[in-house]
């Protein structure tokens, strides 16, 4: 080192010694102990006892609450602030309670007169909320935090974290994901909508447990003490390039001193399937489809001999669901079988059992606490024959414990296992698959054997997937008090995930119609073939925080608190992958057991990580003005040395005009914040994890093209590498206004947001297709989400009758501000185009006869849509006025005749929960539901019959179709004529009335009673009896009632997800449900 | 307090701070730890066996369907259920994006090229020397298989030899197309060079991999298509240089003699199918009469899992159920009807044993009342590849100790496993139960078979010599000596009346002329006949320029007699035109045979009056997003860089007239 930068480096450690001596010597705060004198009388004489209440200025409180303690008898103070009530016993306690103000119980000792202060209370306003790195007061809050805690997750039969939280937190979106309901699939979520395109980056919240990431939903529910969400730039920015789209901290319960409290809570319930469809019987499908296939030029599919036979079948005259083929070997299935299977039900279950079991004990000396928890989970799925189940083990310890007089040593443990098993053939190609199941399809054959096309033989005998998950996570911390006001915390996590997955196809058959079994395809694999697949990853993931802060005062008015410190995280995983086919015996689907194949699948090892120096200054004066500014220097492993480090600072700041001297409202208004903050933040979510490494695929005895028999090595040209590729920058502004009213009773956040992703990596430019392969990404688009969260609370109570009512309502929209598309493709995102634009044909109708088409047609051609138009056919309506329907050239200067029809993005999420208690009594009702939203669904179950009868469905909603004399239904007498239908005319073979288009557009808006639960917790004198502490049974339902305008085909929470079309999804379920809760 | 430890310790502390720091950059160096980087790639023989076989994008038997011998589907040979949109002028679109204008292909052989050829130059990649030679071959014969695909598509095409930057000017600049038979010389170019790097027998998987006859073979088809394309077309828009072509004026540096150029690729066709045919016998036919072909190699080339002892066979796939990777080829052909079926028009074409067509004097035909009657006394290629109920079906079952056999064509059943001609195929028909169920089949998939060579050579040198030299007399009677047709075609070619072939052949005529060359029509019969469910129709058709006629003379599909005896096979039939019912057969009013696509006649049935045809058709239309990229002026696609093909609109979704 040279001699000038050590000596500027001793004038920078003088300075800092300066600064941490000149805090030492701040006046310390003193603490006073307030004392409790209890006087207990002796006689027992009824008399009458009277008196005023007052707050501390000596104002008299007007409906304070007064209530003979274990009595129902009750008063409340006069404008006056008077009171008198009779006793039962001159001994009596009186408790006295009031809206803001702490509850105090006064012994009436044989006193008449009593004259009694009641201290306001400061738990509301001065509640503290866990903020990164530390505490914060509420009341001094400046960035967008919410808060909530284990009450509002209590009781709700849920399987995870995630289904609880959903519309819980203002800014926070729950939205299912992938496969629906399956029994491992969580919610996704994101805070204050969508932050990135996708396209080479993705934007997740961070979510910390206990200080650690994790997740979400791998904690039991009940172990949660409570959640804060940090929502904009300034909250977040000390987590730097890990968070700059919110995080999520949840804090689960510790130990208190005293003595051992142990708590048993339990939960069982009944799930049904919500929102299935409604299938054809066997006979209006046939009609239905002969319908679609006449209209599309094809032959009917159900010749009148088959036609009989399902009328007969129908009709109980024959019981077998098929007959030969003409071959005589085989039975005849689809077009030739007669049965009347409703495959929703066969496949589905009525109920499904589950129940849930939490057990914890806690408790300590005034050094020394403890909390230890477990957890069982057992989720029954609701599939019939494949026979799906998820299971959950958790086990938690906490301990810590002062190890000298300054510092607190504590230790973290927790272990989560998650089973999950189900059927090999139920992937997203058995959902596809269900309603392709044609009504005519028996699920048995004649023999009694489980009919080829049912599936169901492949779900029973096919092979299993068992999943196996477990997260192990511990974290050792420091907290060094070296003086009052200063704290030092170390910490360092450890935390490995463990994926045991493995999956065996088993051979599956069939039986002909002598009863001869033939093999059926599991899956995608050959009939007959089986196999095994092992695959193990094992995350490890370590992280280390160091950080100080410290808190002082300079005279009286001026509180400051400055935090500094370092966090580094690593994050590793291996995996590895094996399999072999051929098993010996198919029910011991192991490798050992596989006799050709073995093959080594993967073996992978990958790694990233971070680190940043972060600090804090917060300042207020006498809480009136308050600022705060947060700073991290963060580096990430993504990118190449010389793009490493950024500095990502965030400012905040509030005024708390009720403090002011000339506020005068302070008896309807306690609280008027005023908050602005502003942050700039990194991304470094790049989807890539060495974007800019090229790499060569190569794939070991995976090539198509066999040689000598086996799979060959396969190897293929790297893609392209940007040079251009840097940080994604994330700045977000946010507005808000805290009110505190009457007396703390009614509570308002509002929150006013927008927030930029500015050079995200954005779509590939569209090159020339002569480059041959993907044009890399890079950063080249901004966009931005704005809205607002409003979050209104009012809690009150009438004598006994304690009841609240919380409403949220969150909106967020996304809006692309920069992106490569100068031609204005419509396929691609442009200027100014919000997430979700639906763009479609407008509809002027459906043609009643010929001649309104026709008439239709003289102006305009359809030609380019499709042809042979005619009644019962969709009129378009020729937007542009050139004489054609078309979409142009789907650019946006010239997109034809289409149109933004709506928008597919969620508005206006809102959430009501209402709770009341009464005399041991509670109830809670909570409403969750999308205020705006509109969905054009695509697929069979929307249309019924379109492209083939092989893609085609028919739901008893698709019979409102067109028909008029010339249908072959309404020729065969099964149907009426029906000339003002909801839907077109069916078709296989066109799609020509199936665009996306207004009059089909959805409402897909919602409302949905999520919850409602009714408890009762026994008497106190009851339970002390029991020598129990707290006693409560409840009963609890979830998704009980549902308001939607969009098709009952769809369950407006599973639309637009991932699968092969709208509604081929794992259903979402009702469930009923008890359990009990005991404190012990 | 002591002020100099306290400074001290900050020292120490700031210190720390700065070699955490330090520490930090280390931490934060986080490279893949198991990817394969470009760099080390390449470094020996193994290596680029694993690359080039990833790029084998052969047409080959895969899905659901009768695999490759459902390709000739929407020709005049073979009929479908459903109709192609090509013979629907206006209903065959331009498409908005995708399409075959696209360089994937081409990129990953090119960027083969480019990193390979130069080590394998400084000598730094290591194995065995004829071995590195091999696949280096294979990496052009794949470049180049690529190219021909393009040329079959759209003709003109970019020519490129090199990988390209992501850089819009460089990538506009080289989407500039060139004239086809420039792209043709470039193809030859490349195939010349793996010619001369391949080996006879690949270093590894034998004849599933590439050698230098297949190399040579496919050299012959692009040389002789480009010939007859040029030849047959000259004078169209659809040749460099031809009136109204569009390249004219966007082509830099364009000159061309057409002649030279037929002359110069007719040369290169006969030199590179003269190698193979001189070296490659014909597999032995045992002539049976298709009742039991099972022993015999000629049907078995086609139904076989091991299709290496087949001298004939140059390429081929394999398929083995344990490794997942099998098809459906006999789910179909065996069991049922596969929705395909051979028109009548393709089975009256065929020659009688004796070298007549079935209409000439004498010939012995048995006339067409019954499948059998048909097939008697025929050219054997239609015994063996056609069924007829009452022929064996399965080798390995039997039930009640009866044969298992084919039985009556199912013409209105399911439409996914329908006979929807009555005259079904089968080529590629195993004998075995095994080979019958859904994804289970495992025979070999045939990719270059010699017999091209001999065809390729006989066409090349006849129309370059305008007489049949003594090489193509002695391939064409080893062909028909092997197809057992007298091997004498003088006495076929004296028999050819073309008013009569006419009916029965869209190649019977070129440029929407009747030929007039006896010789030459014969030849391309030939070809017809030895390529029965090959997939190999459509493209000839093309070149040969023989669907003008269809313009103004459309062409109705016909099907077997099924209006004749055989109409007691059936109990359910509703002819086209029964009033309330739904028909399921085409009218007997109209015709004995059955008509498949006048079954429905209804408006949506474009097909019904026949098969038409517009210029346009003979080459894609390229999709309009890659005229949007590659404008000069934003927005205006006729500034693009690109010319649409003849005939073509530069609008999506718009057909030619």
């Amino acid at each position: 080192m040279t001699k000038k930068l050590l000596k500027k480096k001793a004038i920078v450690s003088k300075a800092s010694a300066l600064l941490i001596i000149g805090a030492l010597a701040l006046p310390l705060t003193s603490w006073s102990a307030i004392d409790a004198v209890t006087e207990r009388g002796t006689v027992r004489v009824q008399q009458t006892v009277s008196g005023t209440i007052k707050d501390a200025e000596g104002e008299p409180l007007v409906g304070v609450s007064i209530l003979e303690k274990e009595t129902s008898n009750g008063v409340s103070t006069d404008v006056d602030g008077n009171f008198s009530i009779t006793l039962s016993n001159p001994n009596a306690t009186l408790t006295l309670s009031y809206i803001g103000y702490v509850s105090k119980e006064v012994a009436v000792s044989n006193q008449s007169f009593l004259d009694i202060v009641l201290e306001e209370d400061g738990t509301e306003l001065d509640q503290v909320v866990i903020v990164g790195y530390g505490t914060q007061k509420k009341v001094n809050l400046t960035g967008a935090v919410s808060t909530i805690n284990a009450e509002q997750l209590e009781s709700r039969p849920v399987q995870n974290v995630g289904q609880a939280l959903q519309g819980l937190v203002p800014g926070l979106n729950l939205q299912t994901a992938g496969l629906g309901g399956e029994l491992n699939q969580n919610l996704s979520f994101n805070i204050r909508g969508g932050g990135t395109i996708g396209d080479g980056s993705s934007a997740s919240p961070l979510v910390l447990i206990d200080g650690v990431e994790g997740n979400m939903n791998s904690i039991n529910p009940q172990d949660i003490e409570n959640i804060t969400v940090l929502k904009d730039a300034a909250a977040s920015a000390v987590y730097g390039s890990r968070a700059p789209f919110g995080v999520i901290l949840i804090t689960t319960k510790s130990g208190k001193s005293g003595p051992a409290r142990v708590t048993y809570t339990n939960n069982f319930r009944w799930s049904r399937p919500l929102g299935l469809a409604d299938m054809m019987d066997s006979e209006t499908f046939a009609y239905y489809f002969n319908e679609a296939a006449l209209n599309g030029g094809e032959a009917v599919k159900f010749s009148d001999e088959v036609l009989e036979r399902i009328k007969q079948f129908k009709n109980g005259e024959i019981d077998y669901g098929t007959v030969p083929d003409n071959t005589g070997d085989r039975w005849q299935y689809y077009t030739g079988s007669h049965a009347n299977t409703d495959w929703f039900k066969e496949q589905y279950k009525t109920a499904a059992l589950s129940h849930d079991h939490s057990l914890s004990v806690s408790g300590g000396t005034e050094k020394s606490q403890y909390f230890v928890s477990g957890n069982y989970l057992d989720q029954g799925g609701l599939t019939r024959h494949a026979g799906d189940n998820f299971k959950r083990y958790s086990l938690n310890g906490k301990v810590s414990t002062d190890i000298g007089k300054y510092i607190k040593l504590s230790y973290n443990n927790r272990f989560v296992r998650e089973d999950f098993t189900k059927a090999t053939h139920m992937n997203d190609l058995f959902y596809h698959n269900i309603a392709r199941r044609w009504p005519t399809v028996p699920a048995k054959d004649p023999n009694g054997y489980y009919s080829d096309p049912s599936e169901i033989a492949q779900l029973e005998d096919g092979g299993r997937v068992i999943n196996q998950t477990d997260y192990l996570t511990q974290t050792l911390q420091l907290v060094a008090k070296p003086l009052e006001g200063w704290n030092i915390t170390a910490d360092a996590s450890y935390r490995t995930t463990n994926y045991n997955n493995h999956s065996d196809v088993r051979p599956a058959y069939a039986y002909d119609v002598e009863g001869n079994p033939y093999g059926v395809a599991v899956g995608w694999n050959t009939p007959g073939y089986s196999s095994v697949f092992e695959h193990n990853r094992k995350d490890s993931y370590f992280a280390t925080n160091i950080y100080s802060d410290y808190s002082f005062t300079l005279n009286d008015d001026h509180n400051f608190k400055v935090m500094a410190g370092f966090n580094s995280e690593l994050n590793k995983y291996r995996t590895l992958a094996a399999s072999g086919s051929g098993l010996i015996v198919p029910s011991q689907p192991t490798l050992n057991t596989a006799t050709s194949q073995l093959l080594a699948e993967d073996g992978q090892y990958q790694h990233w990580a971070t680190a940043g120096f972060f600090g804090r200054l917060n300042y207020n004066y006498k809480e009136k003005y308050l600022l705060e500014i947060n700073g991290r220097y963060d580096g990430s492993s993504r990118f190449l040395q010389d793009q490493r480090w950024n500095l990502f600072p965030s400012f905040s700041a509030g005024w708390n005009v009720a403090n002011e001297e000339f506020w005068t409202w302070n008896d309807k208004i306690q609280m008027f914040k005023l908050r602005a903050s502003y942050g700039e933040l990194g991304n470094q979510e790049t989807n890539n994890w060495y974007p800019f490494y090229q790499s060569l695929p190569f794939y070991a005895n995976a090539g198509g093209w066999l040689l000598g028999g086996t799979k060959p090595n396969i190897a293929s040209a790297p893609g392209l590498v940007s040079t251009l590729l840097t940080w994604e920058r994330v700045t977000s502004w946010n507005f808000g206004l805290d009110l505190a009213m009457l007396q703390n009773r009614l509570n308002m956040t509002l929150d006013l947001f927008k927030r930029k992703t500015i050079d995200m990596v954005g779509p590939a430019p569209e090159l020339p297709k002569i480059l041959g392969t993907g044009v890399p990404r890079f950063n080249n688009a901004d966009m931005e989400s704005y809205g607002f969260e409003l979050e209104l609370g009012w809690s009150d109570h009438i004598g006994e009758f304690g009841y609240s009512v919380r409403g949220v309502l969150s909106d967020d929209q996304q809006r692309i501000t920069r992106y490569p598309n100068e031609n204005g493709n419509l396929s691609q995102y442009y200027v100014g185009r919000k997430w979700g634009e639906i763009w479609g044909y407008t509809t002027v109708g459906i043609a009643k006869t010929q001649a309104e088409m026709d008439a239709h047609l003289a102006n305009v051609s359809q030609s380019n849509i499709g042809n042979n138009w005619s009644a019962g056919d969709i009129m378009y309506a020729d937007l542009n006025g050139d004489g054609k329907v078309d979409g142009g050239n789907n650019l946006l200067s010239d997109h034809g005749d289409i149109s933004i029809l709506g928008n597919s993005s969620s508005r206006y999420r809102f959430s009501l929960d209402l709770s009341a208690d009464y005399k041991g009594f509670d109830a809670r009702v909570y409403i969750q539901g999308v205020g705006k939203r509109d969905y054009m669904p695509n697929g069979p179950y929307f249309w019924g019959a379109q492209g083939g009868m092989w893609q085609s469905a028919g739901f008893s909603n698709h019979m409102d179709f067109f028909r008029d004399e010339t249908s072959n239904m309404v020729q065969a007498g099964f149907a009426d004529v029906n000339l003002d239908p909801y839907y077109p005319k069916p078709y296989f073979n066109t799609n020509k009335n199936f665009q996306t288009q207004s009059r089909y557009l959805q409402n897909a808006a919602y409302l949905r009673v999520k919850n409602i639960q009714f408890g009762y917790t026994l008497p106190s004198l009851i339970t002390e009896q029991m020598g129990l502490s707290r006693v409560r049974f409840y009963i609890s339902g979830e998704n009980l009632f549902t308001a939607t305008g969009l098709s009952d085909i769809f369950d407006p929470e599973t639309i637009a997800l991932s699968g092969w079309n709208d509604g081929k999804t794992y259903p979402l379920s009702k469930i009923y449900s008890f359990g009990i809760n005991v404190n012990f | 307090m002591n002020h100099s430890i306290k400074n001290k310790i900050y020292s120490v502390a700031i210190l720390l701070l700065f070699i955490t720091l330090g520490g930090c950059t280390k931490y934060l160096d986080r490279e893949p730890l198991s990817d394969v980087t470009p760099g080390v790639f390449f470094s020996n023989e193994a290596d680029l066996a694993a690359y080039t076989i990833n790029q084998y994008a052969f047409p080959s038997h895969g899905g659901w369907g009768p695999g490759l011998f459902g390709n000739d589907n929407h020709t005049d040979n073979q009929a479908t259920g459903s109709y192609a949109t090509r013979w629907v002028p206006g209903e065959y679109r331009v498409p908005q994006s995708g399409g075959n204008w696209d360089f994937g292909g081409i990129r990953s052989a090119n960027y083969f090229l480019e990193t390979v050829v130069p080590k394998w130059k400084n000598g730094e990649i290591s194995g065995n020397a004829g071995s590195i030679d091999h696949y280096i071959g294979e990496g052009y014969f794949l470049r180049a298989y690529q190219y021909f695909n393009k040329i079959q598509a759209f003709g003109d095409f970019p020519i490129l030899k090199n990988t390209l930057p992501d850089e819009q000017e460089v990538l506009k600049e080289a989407s500039k197309r060139r004239p086809r038979n420039e792209v043709a010389r470039f193809v030859l170019a490349d195939l010349d060079s793996a010619i001369m790097l391949l080996r006879d027998v690949a270093p590894q998987g034998g004849k599933n991999r590439i050698s230098k006859n297949a190399a040579l073979l496919f050299k012959s088809r692009v040389a002789l298509h480009e010939a007859t394309w040029l030849t047959y077309h000259k004078g169209t828009a659809q040749v460099p240089g031809g009136p109204d072509w569009p390249g004219t004026g966007k082509v830099e540096g364009f000159n061309i003699n057409i002649d030279q150029e037929i002359d110069f690729f007719l040369t290169q066709a006969m030199e590179a199918s003269a190698k193979v045919a001189d070296a490659v016998p014909l597999v032995e036919n045992l002539k049976d009469n298709g009742y039991d072909s099972s022993k015999n190699p000629y049907a078995m080339m086609f139904a076989d899992q091991n299709l290496d002892p087949y001298s004939e066979v140059l390429l081929w796939r394999a398929y083995n159920s344990s490794e997942g990777i099998t098809h459906n080829v006999n789910h179909y052909i065996n069991q049922n009807g596969g929705n395909t079926g051979y028109t009548r028009g393709f089975v009256d074409n065929f020659l009688m044993a004796n070298g007549l067509p079935i209409y000439a004097g004498g010939s012995g035909y048995h006339g067409d009342d019954y499948i059998s009657d048909v097939k008697e006394d025929r050219d054997n290629r239609l015994q063996l590849f056609m069924k007829a109920p009452g022929e064996l079906r399965l080798t390995d079952q039997v039930s009640d100790g009866e044969p298992i056999l084919i039985g009556n064509p199912d013409i209105v059943g399911l439409p996914e496993t329908r006979d929807v001609t009555g005259y079904s195929i089968k080529k590629g028909f195993s004998y075995l139960s095994s080979q019958d169920e859904g994804s289970s089949g495992t025979t070999g998939s045939i990719v270059f078979r010699a017999v091209e060579a001999y065809l390729n050579y006989i066409e090349a040198s006849y129309l370059k010599n305008g007489a049949i030299d003594a090489k193509a007399d002695a391939y064409w009677k080893a062909i028909r000596a092997r197809a057992g047709v007298n091997s004498d075609y003088n006495i076929t070619i004296n028999a050819t009346n073309m008013t009569e072939e006419a009916k029965n052949d869209f190649a019977a005529y070129s440029a929407g002329q009747l030929l007039t060359d006896k010789t030459l029509y014969n030849i391309r019969r030939e070809r017809r006949s030895e390529f029965i469910a090959e997939g190999m129709r459509y493209a000839d058709l093309k070149r040969w320029r023989a669907l003008d006629q269809l313009a103004n003379n459309p062409y109705i599909i016909e099907g077997f007699k099924v209006f004749g005896p055989m109409q007691e096979w059936y109990e359910n039939l509703v002819e086209q035109g029964t009033s309330g019912q739904t028909a399921n057969i085409s009218s007997s009013k109209e015709s004995d045979y059955l008509r498949p696509y006048r079954v429905i006649l209804n408006a949506s049935n474009f097909v019904q009056d026949g098969y038409r045809w517009t210029p346009a058709h003979y080459l894609e239309p390229i999709a309009m997003e890659h005229f949007i990229i590659t404008s000069e002026t934003p927005g205006n696609v006729s500034t693009s860089v690109i010319y649409q093909n003849p005939g073509w609109p530069l609008q999506a979704n718009e057909g030619a007239e």
